[in-house]
């Protein structure tokens, strides 16, 4: 059953418009990168980095990642997990399938399989594409920063390429855990409407709450603002501190754990006990 | 159930439903204490009036919608989300639903991989073959007429010829040719021994498939019986109907009468 969904979902054109954004933009990134002649681009996270792009196509990953990690993966992922249930009810497909003598559980189950796995394969396309053009435009070379804080004084950071791919792995995965929380908000929204739009956007909202509750842009919420599920989506880029610090990383995977946790047990227990009326 | 005081087999039911009765949200009441029962090679029409609870009773059977109270059993076993039993029932129920941009012939392919069942190739050839799409099998659902739905969502539901078939409205919506089409469908699986319960609004329909009806109103029962008797003593099946639906007052008996009338 989830071999038969999986096939199905990719002679879809939908799928393959997603894959190919998510292949589409590092390329993007890079273009602008060699168009602008700049040097340093982006200052990583909360840490007073500056990655210097040019030094090497190493960097591109990184800043594919820190620029779609906050509005275009939850979007992405939001709209694989939203439509997981939802549209199956507006097809009308839902009813049928639940007519057959094969519990909700494992349908829930198998559908969620595909939508998490289909998830997962847009981070790794995002990623891989943005090494492949950042190699091809920047070459092979060790990964440089510059210290951007002003006040201290001016230090270069420089990491060997394997190094580099190491914590790029790391990442990568604290990015796709880190969607957890969007991906199984976005499920339970799905098992909840027969309008697979209701359940993306509110997946995506989650996201956009998540990025409005923070003290960057409000004062005063930090209370909470290292709760709400998406905020600390960020702090993968510790990696590149002197010394490394993973108790962030750390305290927001079990964050995810404890979300993904509460929205999936929710849409589960509404799944198997509502009337299917669609 | 099973075995009668001197050892020899009884013959269970294909569909039990006894004081069934669901409220939906906001405390309508869909089905009020309804019983009824179809033995095996019966085909059962259901009648009534727009929400008079037919739709509802066939989704408590398919297992989509649970019972506030009362049993629904098939072939004997209770109804539950995913039980077993449901291996033994195709449906075609509010329309086909079906993938928009795979072909027919790779939606039914999904629809049964999907579906926890055995079903050989052959027997997945023959519902193929007796959709009648030919051709068209092979194009996206999305380019399909509305009656080629139909046709497909009949294919479905009888893939691995089901014991029973349960049929919400299988004709709606549809021109003529392919309403008669569908029609000798429905009854050359009868004629094989196939039992349907069915639901539809055009009673000409049921009288030309159905060899029992039952007339659904505000939930109850208001009439049972044979269809062949029913034309007899009131005329027609639309003059039973009418009867039976504007003369339905609470505690009218009707129900009652009806109950006595199906169980034989």
């Amino acid at each position: 059953m989830i071999v038969a969904e999986w096939t199905k979902q990719w002679r879809r054109t939908r799928t393959w418009i997603v894959v190919a954004a998510a292949a589409l933009f590092p390329v993007v990134v890079t273009a602008a990168l060699v168009a602008s002649g700049s040097g340093q681009v982006d200052r990583v996270g909360d840490i007073p980095l500056v990655v210097v792009p040019k030094r090497s196509g190493i960097s591109v990953p990184f800043i594919a990642l820190s620029s779609t990690m906050r509005f275009f993966l939850p979007l992405a992922v939001a709209i694989v997990a939203g439509e997981c249930i939802s549209a199956e009810a507006r097809t009308g497909r839902l009813r049928y399938a639940l007519a057959n003598p094969i519990s909700r559980t494992r349908y829930l189950l198998s559908r969620a399989a595909v939508a998490g796995s289909i998830s997962i394969v847009l981070v790794l396309v995002l990623v891989v594409a943005a090494v492949i053009a950042g190699l091809v435009a920047f070459g092979w070379h060790p990964f440089t920063a510059v210290n951007g804080d002003q006040t201290a004084v001016e230090s270069v950071t420089t990491l060997s390429v394997w190094s580099s791919l190491a914590k790029l792995g790391i990442g990568t995965a604290y990015i796709i855990a880190g969607m957890a929380s969007i991906f199984t908000f976005a499920l339970l929204l799905s098992t909840l409407t027969t309008r697979p739009f209701v359940a993306v956007a509110g997946g995506a909202a989650l996201s956009v709450a998540s990025r409005v509750f923070n003290a960057d842009y409000l004062p005063g919420v930090n209370l909470f603002s290292h709760y709400m599920p998406n905020n600390d989506i960020d702090l993968w880029q510790h990696l590149f501190a002197h010394p490394v610090d993973t108790s962030g990383m750390a305290r927001f995977l079990v964050l995810q754990a404890v979300y993904a946790a509460v929205f999936s047990v929710t849409a589960w227990w509404t799944f198997t006990r509502r009337d299917v009326l669609t | 159930m099973g075995l009668d005081p001197r050892g020899t087999p009884q013959e269970v039911p294909v569909v039990s439903v006894g004081s069934l009765t669901k409220v939906l949200p906001g405390q309508v009441v869909a089905l009020n204490r309804v019983d009824l029962t179809v033995m095996a090679g019966q085909a059962m029409g259901l009648a009534g009036p727009n929400g008079a609870g037919k739709s509802t009773l066939l989704r408590i059977l398919l297992g989509l919608v649970r019972p506030t109270s009362g049993s629904a059993r098939l072939f004997g076993e209770p109804v539950r989300p995913g039980a077993k039993v449901l291996g033994r029932i195709g449906c075609l129920v509010d329309g086909p639903g079906f993938v928009p941009y795979l072909t027919g012939r790779d939606n039914l392919r999904l629809a049964v991989r999907s579906s926890g069942r055995t079903v050989s190739s052959a027997e997945f050839e023959v519902a193929l073959e007796a959709s009648g799409l030919d051709a068209a099998l092979d194009r996206p659902y999305r380019s399909y007429s509305h009656g080629m739905r139909y046709r497909l969502g009949l294919a479905q539901a009888m893939i691995g010829r089901p014991e029973l078939l349960i049929l919400d409205e299988p004709t709606t919506g549809l021109d003529p040719v392919h309403a008669s089409e569908v029609t000798s469908r429905i009854k050359a699986a009868t004629a094989a021994g196939t039992t349907v319960l069915l639901c539809s609004h055009e009673l000409a329909f049921i009288d030309q498939v159905c060899s029992e009806v039952v007339v659904l109103h505000e939930g109850r029962v208001v009439l049972a019986g044979g269809v062949a008797e029913m034309v007899e003593s009131a005329g027609s099946l639309a003059e039973a109907y009418v009867r039976a639906v504007t003369g339905s007052g609470r505690g009218t008996g009707l129900h009652e009468i009806g109950a006595e009338q199906v169980n034989p």
